[in-house]
């Protein structure tokens, strides 16, 4: 993209040369100030006139100029443009130094690139250097804190699962939330493909390393580019190409450790025990000797394990610290580009291997790429992008089986790691049958799983992009884009003989599922641009065409001859086969112009029409305009002479964008042939037919301010938005009466999204210690206005209510401890319908919104320092105003209603009359406050020290008497300190319990409305890497 | 050259693909399509079948919640599973998520049967009796089985102003309906079983037969107190002879439907499983893990007491505390054994004083010779009849039914208290405010 600008700006700039009088000529090479190389392609141009030319390859220039006088200007995008007077010199050589000037940056967007100086619509872009050294396993994590107005949040601390982003907040309640991702031109897959529980991520196939930059489009007017697919916002990932220069090698080593952030207390041995037997005495649903038989049970069978604290069998286990260990990484990463003027390359390969904070999770990931780029001749120029890449995730349960690792810290204290009866792990083995056992301990030891059973998720991705363009004229070009994304999984899961408990499985259970995603877009289209006098207007306009085929297969197995067997091969029993196929595409034709006025007035109209074979013949098409207008003030005679104001533009945009991402045939009246009968073929109705469903559409007007103060040292934007869903895909919940479905998708009701964000950047210090700032901040209000009194539930108390931001958490509103007896109370409406009387009967309770999962605001902070070779980036994240419930709360803080560990507070129970607390009586078996309330919400605001990086580069003048050009050590640390006043593991957390995918059965509008839950969820991890980067 | 590449682009970009966006699914078949025969209709009719025997419905969980709420002692829940604990300690939630799934099933399973009599037309007239009974019968058993849970039983009050259940009698209730009286529904229940009495063949392999309707039927008088007519249809069922007490208590439990031992002789009717579909929840909680269960139902010694030491019914319990009747994860799930049908004969003969098939002490001691309990007993009365009842089909899901009928307590709590009535959902309520809720649950 960035060579078509050049190409343009030779172009426009050759053409008038011959017409000047040719007198004397001056040359030079022009380098850049940062690390002394040459910069190919930067513009040279006699001041005051447009006599001009551009650096070739190694930097140099060569221009006639008038005998006498004149200045030159340099100029090139990301440097300080200077002017140097020629006077008497035949030989001008040029440092150029870096622009601090973020507004000359040059932005991606669909279908083309623009200045960001001249954009009308919102677009955050991050880096790839910015995310590239961050070890996560996918680069949306590494964006967090750094784009404005874009939320992400890690579901749990499991490595390559589901990560939620949402920019500018939750437009819809049943269709996809996500964002459309785009690489390279080609909308990639980016659902979950699992079929087992647990989101995975499509995403953290792609290899950070290979990004050259991140768009985000948020506003109307970026996005509706992408019509229906823009609601949510577009992310555009730029991969890195080759430049006309000589071959650069670069290697990045990177090791580290992980820890967790944080983990919680929980009752010992002597403290359960007492609990325990206090709870059993206040019901009496069981005699003393059967509590103490069970005691005992989950002791192993030895008493003196849980009874006699100086008894060397006394048992006292830490399960929080079982389940969360130490991680580790290791990556390495390696690239090569360069070329000539006709052919350039890049290619790189990357390897890394991550071992999860929680036991049993690894992700690996190898990838290599390689982007030509080839001018033909002067009109034709081709090339490709191809990336292969493959993942094996080593996952473990979701967060709401016994098995996951986490629900070890249900298990008693008193319950020993080894079984002393047997040296073998707790649960492995009954004495008596030699059977795995099902009453011991009080669960199914997740210990079992990590160390028994296989669940891997093996990905092959393939990523391929080819073009044409040609020039038809100077100024109108077109091309023609095919790309594919290939996406290959393989999933293989062994539930092994010892832990049937868990499965029901006694002889073992395979599983081995195949899914094969094809998605193939062709994009052509024209690209049109001309000025004249002072008027400049650029058009594109064109096709695009996606399709997407699924294929999924599985086939399960049961009885094998041992554990030592795991291939279904060996399976005596065949117990689920399984084949699908889905598909489902787009037609779309787009146009856009950008129209510029004298520099300042700016002008963009664009517009998409959408076809989609997920709506029937009569809505198939939506049609998703957008207009937005700038005025750059600061070109104008009033501020021209300001002095503090460098830069300031006002811009206004309005447009439509759409949402189809309901399942592939939503409208449809649909019968399943999966209601076989012993052997028996039987089909059932499975869906009722909605033909009027149509695109679902969000209106989005957004105001903003860009601006520069003080030399561009503080530059930044600000914006307001409103965002208007209407006719919202629904998943309706039918009355079960209704039979054939429990939900149905209709068009029914308008939700908005309004919110402010702020950015600013600026360079507080230069010279020889540099320190820069970049400031970002975002407050996303969302509401539901309309869904004609419809409840959408989610997860636990979550909800989806009209006059309410989504998913709110709804229910009864815990009003503590009853002083005089202990029970647990709720506020029910009294004589004046007020919320002041209180009950002790959970049925009797009103329900009341208890809480808010959508944040305040969000914000980031990133501080940059740099000292000679030393550089030092600290940046700060923080999630402020979001409630968390506590799914798990009714068995961990359930004082003492069933034998699950319990989190230490539950100690402060109510014991006698007249004791204050907020904990119940503990009473077994009895389900005093147990019932989910507000009782299980807790404050997750927090701020986050999100990423520290301390880097070294070794000073150029020890590298010149070497070949390398660089190298540079570091040090980074990710989330290594946690402010919030979050009582369980990690505040940024949102169980996985619920899958979205498809392939697993998902439910969108379940994972649309249950946000901010916390269910056994994994924390973050705290990483601690050490790297070395070498250029050659 | 110029307009060749013009008239390329052109060609490029606005070539039709329209054609590209019929995508019809696969997986699945549009409605209009999938009721076209009368094959088609008789596939709806087994998917009806498949529905009945969800695990939310009587592939399990029904049974098990009878046995769960209806105990007083004998047997002990210690599952993790907070709804099943609900109801073990009958303490409802309006929110309790079995509530909800059995009355999200059931109706599914309803509408099945509804669509099937929607769509008799189509369906070849040699079938057409056969496949109309069919379909009553599993409306008329499914409505049975809800209006016996979320309803006051028959005899607590009068049925005709206590609110039952939503009837539905036509497919696709878009609009919610709101709940009928316990006697409409029983009514409706009485007249969709004697529908299926008349149409259904004597045998049908292991579908509904009009002996499987008899047997419902019998049920279905029980609960009203109508002991001639539950005697006289359980005697229509043990009088045809088609079927037959298995000489082996224990033969009658875990016979899966894999192989050619689909339903027993002593099966009036079952719900089928297979390793590859259906579910039996009755083994997923009764049983322990060697046999693929969770285990969280425990059998306390109060119930094992209750046995004569001979009786072969008492072996069949292992690890002294787990039901052998449910240890096979593929097993088929029991419906009506036979040996129901000859208590029920033998208490409507004891109740109205007849002998109708033979007196109540010979049909009590046929039972118990077939357990292995040879001394014949030498009289009966009801509470004899009653506990042989108990014993029999314990563990099979008729535990609250018999008591709610006979109107015994369930320890401290009388057989019409509130809290041994589910509540009517809430996710049924918030979408239809008209149901009425249940007594004891709020408004």
């Amino acid at each position: 993209m960035r060579k078509f600008l050049l190409l343009m700006t030779i172009l426009g700039l050759c053409l008038p040369n011959s017409l000047w009088a040719q007198e004397r000529t001056v040359s030079g090479k022009v380098t850049s100030e940062v690390d002394g190389s040459s910069l190919p392609g930067v513009s040279v141009l006699l001041k005051g006139t447009s006599t001009g030319t551009v650096t070739d390859v190694e930097g140099n220039y060569r221009l006639s100029v008038p005998t006498t006088g004149g200045t030159l200007t340099f100029s090139f995008i990301g440097f300080t443009t200077t002017d140097v007077a020629i006077g008497a010199n035949s030989v001008i050589d040029v440092t150029l130094s870096e622009d601090v000037k973020q507004l000359s940056e040059v932005v991606v967007v669909g279908y083309g690139t623009q200045l960001k100086q001249d954009l009308t619509g919102n677009i955050a872009k991050v880096s790839g250097s910015q995310v590239e050294n961050i070890p996560v396993p996918s680069f949306e994590q590494a964006i967090q804190g750094r784009a404005a107005g874009v939320f992400v949040e890690a579901s749990n601390g499991k490595l390559g699962q589901g990560i939620k982003v949402r920019v500018r907040g939750t437009s819809s309640l049943s269709a996809g939330s996500q964002p459309l991702y785009v690489v390279d031109g080609v909308p990639i897959t980016s659902q979950s493909q699992t079929a087992l529980s647990g989101d995975t991520n499509p995403l953290a196939d792609l290899n950070s390393f290979d990004i050259e930059s991140i768009e985000i489009l948020k506003d109307a007017s970026a996005a509706a580019i992408y019509g229906s697919r823009g609601a949510n916002g577009v992310v555009i990932i730029t991969t890195k190409r080759g430049k006309s220069e000589k071959t650069n090698f670069n290697v990045n080593f990177m090791t580290g450790f992980s820890e967790p952030t944080n983990h919680v207390e929980w009752l010992n041995t002597a403290e359960y025990v007492e609990l325990f037997q206090e709870a059993r005495a206040n019901t009496g649903y069981i005699s003393v000797a059967s509590l103490e038989a069970r005691l005992d049970r989950y002791a192993g069978g030895v008493r003196a394990a849980w009874q006699d604290p100086s008894s060397p069998s006394y048992v006292d286990t830490d399960w929080d610290r079982q389940a969360l260990v130490r991680g580790s990484i290791n990556q390495i990463d390696f690239s090569a580009s360069g070329g000539t003027e006709k052919t350039r390359f890049y290619t790189s390969l990357s390897s890394s291997n991550q071992d999860g904070i929680l036991l049993g999770t690894a992700f690996d990931k190898v990838n290599g790429r390689i982007n030509l780029d080839h001018e033909a001749n002067d009109k034709l120029s081709l090339g490709m992008s191809f990336s292969l890449g493959r993942t094996i995730n080593s996952r473990v349960p979701d967060d709401n089986a016994f098995s996951t690792p986490l629900q070890m810290i249900a298990l008693p204290p008193l319950t020993p790691i080894i079984d002393t009866r047997t040296n073998l792990l707790s649960g492995v083995l009954d004495l008596t049958t030699g059977l795995p056992n099902s009453n011991f301990p009080l669960y199914y030891n997740p210990l079992i799983d990590i160390n028994y059973n296989d669940n891997t998720n093996t990905v092959f991705r393939n990523l391929g992009t080819f073009y044409g363009s040609y020039n038809i004229l100077d100024n109108l070009r077109f091309r023609s884009e095919f790309g594919y994304d290939l996406l290959s999984q393989h999933e293989e899961r062994y539930l092994a003989s010892v832990a049937s408990r868990n499965t029901g499985a006694p002889n073992g259970q395979g599983d081995d599922i195949r899914t094969q995603v094809f998605n193939y877009t062709t994009n052509n289209f024209l690209s049109y641009n001309v000025s004249f006098g002072q008027h400049e207007l650029e058009a594109v306009g064109g096709m695009s065409f996606q399709n997407s085929n699924a294929n999924f297969a599985r086939v399960q197995g049961q009885q094998f001859p041992s554990d030592s067997y795991r291939k279904i091969t060996s399976a005596a029993s065949i117990t689920l086969g399984n084949a699908t196929e889905t598909e489902y595409s787009f037609l779309s034709y787009f146009a856009r112009a950008n129209y510029k006025f004298a520099n300042k007035y700016l002008l963009s109209l664009s517009g998409r029409v959408d076809g989609s074979s997920r709506f029937g013949p009569d809505n198939r098409y939506g049609f998703f305009p957008a207009a937005s207008a700038g005025w750059i003030l600061s070109e104008e005679q009033f501020l021209s002479e300001n002095n503090t104001i460098e830069f300031l533009k006002l811009r206004v945009s309005y447009g439509l964008t759409g949402n189809a991402e309901i399942g592939n045939f939503p409208w449809q009246g649909l019968s399943s042939g999966d209601g076989g009968y012993a052997g028996v073929p039987g089909q059932r109705p499975s869906q009722l037919a909605n033909p009027d469903l149509r695109w679902e559409q969000t209106s989005q007007l957004d105001f903003g301010i860009d601006f520069g103060f003080l030399n561009n040292r503080i530059t930044g934007e600000v914006d307001y938005y409103v965002k208007n869903t209407s006719d919202l895909l629904l998943n309706v919940n039918l009355p079960g009466t209704a039979g054939a479905a429990r939900t149905q998708v209709k068009n029914l009701g308008n939700l908005e999204n309004k919110g402010f964000e702020l950015v600013i950047n600026s360079v507080n210090l230069t010279g020889e210690l540099k320190w820069n700032t970049s400031f970002n901040f975002a407050r996303n209000r969302n509401l539901i206005t309309d869904i004609q009194d419809q409840v959408v539930d989610g997860n636990f108390l979550s909800r989806a209510v009209e006059g309410e931001p989504i998913g709110i958490f709804y229910g009864p509103k815990y009003a503590g401890v009853d002083p005089a007896n202990g029970d647990a109370l709720y506020f029910m409406k009294d004589a004046n319908g007020e919320l002041t009387a209180t009950t002790n009967d959970y049925n009797a309770a009103e329900f009341t919104k208890i809480g808010d999962p959508n944040p305040d605001f969000i914000w980031g902070i990133t501080n940059n320092f740099s000292y000679k070779g030393i550089e030092l980036s600290v940046l700060f994240q923080g999630v402020q105003g979001n409630d968390i419930y506590l799914g798990g709360g009714k068995f961990f803080a359930a004082n003492g209603d069933f034998f699950d560990n319990q989190r230490k507070d539950q100690l402060n129970r109510w014991r006698n009359p007249g004791d204050i607390t907020n904990i119940p009586q503990a009473r077994l078996f009895d389900g005093n406050g147990t019932g989910e309330s507000s009782r299980y919400v807790e404050d997750g605001s927090y701020v986050r020290l999100k990423t520290l990086t301390l880097g070294y580069n070794l000073p150029r003048t020890l590298l010149s008497k070497t070949s390398f050009t660089k190298v540079r050590i570091y040090a980074s640390a990710q989330n290594l300190l946690t402010f919030t006043d979050y009582k369980m593991w990690d505040p940024e957390v949102n169980t996985d319990l619920s899958n979205a995918g498809p392939n697993a059965g998902g439910n969108v509008t379940t994972a649309n409305v249950s946000q901010g839950i916390d269910f056994y969820s994994a924390p973050q991890a705290k990483m601690i890497t050490f790297g070395l980067n070498i250029g050659f | 050259m110029k307009n060749k590449i013009i008239t390329l682009i052109i060609t490029a970009v606005f070539f039709g693909c329209a054609d590209q966006l019929d995508i019809a699914p696969v997986n699945s078949v549009e409605s209009s399509s999938a009721l076209k025969t009368s094959k088609d209709v008789e596939a709806l009719l087994v998917g009806a079948y498949a529905l009945l025997g969800d695990g939310d419905v009587l592939g399990g969980n029904m049974q098990r919640d009878a046995e769960l709420i209806g105990d007083d002692g004998e047997m002990f829940w210690d599952g993790t599973f907070v709804d099943p604990g609900q109801i073990f300690i009958k303490k409802l939630l309006i929110t309790n998520g079995q509530a909800e799934l059995t009355w999200l099933e059931a109706y599914e399973t309803i509408n099945a049967a509804n669509t099937v009599l929607n769509n008799l037309n189509v369906v070849v007239s040699t079938k057409k009796d056969k496949v109309e009974g069919e379909a009553k019968f599993i409306r008329a058993l499914t409505h049975f089985e809800l209006v016996r849970v979320y309803a006051k039983t028959y005899t607590d009050g009068n049925p005709a102003n206590n609110p039952g259940i939503p009837l539905a009698l036509t497919p696709d209730n878009l609009e919610p309906l709101n709940r009928s009286t316990v006697q409409q529904v029983y009514t409706q229940i009485i007249q969709d079983l004697t529908d299926a009495v008349n149409l259904l063949p004597e045998t049908n392999g292991f579908f509904a037969t009009t002996y499987t309707a008899s047997a419902i039927l019998s049920r279905v008088y029980l609960m009203q107190n109508d002991y001639a007519k539950a005697r006289d249809a359980a005697h229509r069922v043990i009088a045809s002879g088609k079927y037959s007490l298995l000489s082996d208590y224990a033969n009658n439990f875990n016979n899966s439907s894999n192989g050619s031992s689909n339903a027993t002789a002593e099966d009036v009717f079952s719900i089928q499983v297979t390793n590859q579909a259906g579910i039996n929840n009755m083994n997923t909680f009764f049983a322990s893990s060697d046999f693929g269960g969770r285990g969280d139902i425990y059998v306390e010694p109060a119930h094992l007491a209750l046995y004569d030491p001979a009786d072969e019914r008492l072996a069949l319990f292992y690890d002294d505390e787990r039901t052998g009747k449910w240890n096979n994860q593929f097993g088929n799930v029991n419906i009506v054994r036979l040996s129901e049908m000859y208590l029920t004969r033998a208490e409507g003969n004891f109740r109205e004083g007849t002998a109708l098939g033979q007196a109540p002490l010979d049909d009590i001691n046929f039972i118990r010779n077939r357990a292995g309990l040879t001394t014949p007993l030498a009289s009966v009365t009801i509470d004899d009849i009653l506990l042989e009842r108990h014993l029999e089909l314990a563990f099979e899901g008729h535990l609250i039914h018999d008591i709610k009928r006979t109107q015994r307590s369930v320890g401290a709590l009388p057989y019409n208290d509130p809290s041994l009535v589910f509540p009517i959902p809430n996710r049924e309520r918030l979408i239809n405010s008209g149901l009425v809720q249940n007594e004891g649950y709020g408004n």
